[in-house]
């Protein structure tokens, strides 16, 4: 009861600052950005004056699942930050504002408050990430051949969980500073050391949770889900618990004021 | 209905609050009295348990121990709120966190708009209220589940004499109904809504208990004369009488204070016919709680300095 208010007003909140329009907009804008690029480049270099006389430069056109990653890899960088920006301060601004004083001296359970506002936010941002790759799915289908759609939904689904622990590391850091802009920082430091760590030791670090954008291609191409993908899933999601509940344990340790 | 126990907080090893030992009789009204900085904040934040304290504990005395948020209604200094949200809506979403039913949450939201008076402003946006309008709604949230405590964080320091008077009113409302604590650092507030007084300085209570027995202790008579240009060497002659037991000059006039009126006043009379002062003012009257608190606050603040 008390989870479903508090997720119930984080939506709301949501709404009022219009995230449900411009977040899903942003993803949809990342998404088909790439498409329509790749597509459309001879249009665009020809325009921009063209090549030189005589220089022949062939472009050749990527097979449709490589523009459909291109997508994905452009959430990766830009919609990450997005990600990290929208729900920088979703515990730590309360504090820092004051709010959660007067939140937090109600009867309210620590669990509750921190499950129920990352649950929005994984709602608003899953969902704003989908209509992004629907997005490009269907350019990609219209301009560059056929992606099945079974494959690109279950490509979207893993990713989907990627994106779930990226969101609950900024809510891990929520808890242990009331600086949003510090959030900020540590949660985009922390996906950029994981990811370097894990391309050096790619061959150590089959389970990371950045791999799985990279076991996303074969399973776009095949819709097959390889051992390593399991893998890395099963420790995805065991890490976004340890992370959920070492959000609520330093919550509960810390003072609110 | 409270007790606090060898309650001391530490901020980098400087005391805030210094083993604060009392009990919060129940459906009494108490005023947390200090001056700023005094550790009023600290230990009303400790008891909603908003802070932990470095040592001793909150009880509430009913035996309940861990989770006592459910019996404590607290409202924080400078009340922030979801600003996007209406003052309905807050109210609303504070209930619905405290456990009260749907349907139930509504009506008391507005029957408590109604009582601290924004009724009129329940669907406008929080973020358009005034400040004293804040205030009140930062009472009516801290009320709405009927805690058996209510802090009030200096309730009406920031308010217009409007706006205090009729917070103060609404107070005097409560304290048929629960227990108050709320600090403050004016005097008149604390005289005019509370039965017993807790007076902090430092971080340690320095005198506690019902208004009136404080008073009593600490009424000291005292004679008030003002002379016409420096008053330093009148001091001075003055203090060598045996029956006067210190004196002090403030906003020009010179408090001498005595132990046995009627002795002291002739002696006194006498002395300025008699060495011709160019006396202005004279007046035998009592300590007020506005003396004891300076003389409390000054007496501590001699001894740091000792």
């Amino acid at each position: 009861m008390q989870w479903l208010t508090i997720y119930k007003k984080e939506c709301l909140e949501s709404a009022r600052n219009y995230k449900w329009v411009w977040v899903p907009l942003v993803f949809i804008l990342f998404c088909i950005m790439d498409p329509l690029t790749t597509y459309y480049l001879p249009q665009i270099l020809e325009s921009t004056g063209g090549l030189p006389d005589g220089a022949t430069f062939d472009i050749p056109t990527p097979p449709a699942a490589n523009v459909f990653m291109m997508s994905i890899s452009q959430i990766n960088t830009l919609g990450v930050l997005v990600i990290a920006l929208i729900t920088m301060g979703t515990i730590a601004g309360e504090r820092k504002s004051g709010v959660a004083e007067l939140i937090l001296v109600k009867p309210v359970s620590y669990t509750a408050y921190v499950t129920a506002k990352w649950a929005a936010h994984v709602t608003l941002v899953l969902l704003s990430i989908f209509v992004g790759l629907i997005a490009s799915w269907y350019y990609v289908q219209l301009l560059f051949g056929d992606v099945s759609f079974i494959h690109a939904l279950s490509t979207a689904g893993f990713y989907g969980l990627y994106i779930i622990f990226v969101i609950s590391i900024s809510l891990f850091m929520n808890t242990w500073t009331k600086t949003p802009g510090l959030v900020l920082f540590l949660t985009i430091s922390i996906i950029m050391i994981l990811n370097l760590v894990t391309s050096v030791f790619s061959h150590l670090l089959e389970w990371s949770p950045t791999n799985i954008t990279s076991y996303l291609p074969s399973l776009l191409r095949t819709g097959e889900v390889g051992q390593d993908l399991w893998l890395a899933s099963l420790f995805t999601i065991v890490t976004i618990v340890l992370l959920l509940f070492g959000a609520i344990q330093t919550l509960k340790r810390k003072e609110i004021v | 209905m409270i007790q606090l126990k060898n309650l001391t907080k530490t901020f980098d090893k400087q005391y805030a609050v210094k083993n604060i030992t009392f009990n919060l009789p129940s459906g009494k009204c108490v005023a947390l009295l200090g001056p700023n900085g005094a550790g009023k904040t600290t230990t009303l934040k400790m008891i909603a348990g908003l802070m932990h304290p470095t040592s001793g504990q909150v009880e509430l005395a009913n035996g309940v121990k861990g989770d006592i948020r459910k019996y404590i209604g607290y409202l924080p200094q400078h009340p922030q709120f979801h600003s996007w949200m209406t003052g309905m809506e807050f109210l609303h979403y504070v209930a619905r966190l405290s456990h009260i039913p749907k349907h139930e949450s509504q009506k008391l939201a507005e029957q408590l708009l109604d009582r601290v008076g924004i009724a009129d402003a329940k669907n406008r946006k929080i973020s358009k209220y005034s400040g004293g309008m804040k205030q009140r709604l930062g009472i009516a949230q801290a009320m709405i589940h009927k805690p058996s405590v209510l802090l009030l964080d200096e309730p009406v320091s920031a308010l217009d004499p409007i706006g205090r008077r009729d917070v103060l009113n609404l107070m005097e409302e409560l304290k048929q109904e629960t227990t108050l604590l709320y600090s403050t650092h004016i005097l008149g507030d604390a005289e005019e809504a509370s039965d017993e007084i807790l007076l902090m300085h430092k971080g340690a209570i320095v005198e506690s208990g019902s208004l009136q027995d404080v008073k009593e202790r600490h009424q000291v008579d005292k004679i008030t004369l003002r002379f016409d240009g420096n008053m330093k060497a009148y001091k001075e002659k003055m203090e060598e009488f045996p029956f006067v037991t210190h004196t002090d000059i403030q906003k020009q006039k010179i408090h001498v204070y005595v132990q046995n009126v009627p002795e002291a006043r002739d002696v006194l009379l006498e002395l300025v016919s008699k060495e011709q002062w160019p006396l202005l003012f004279f007046e035998v009257g009592q300590t007020t709680l506005e003396d004891l608190f300076m003389k409390v606050v000054n007496e501590h603040a001699m001894a740091d300095h000792l």
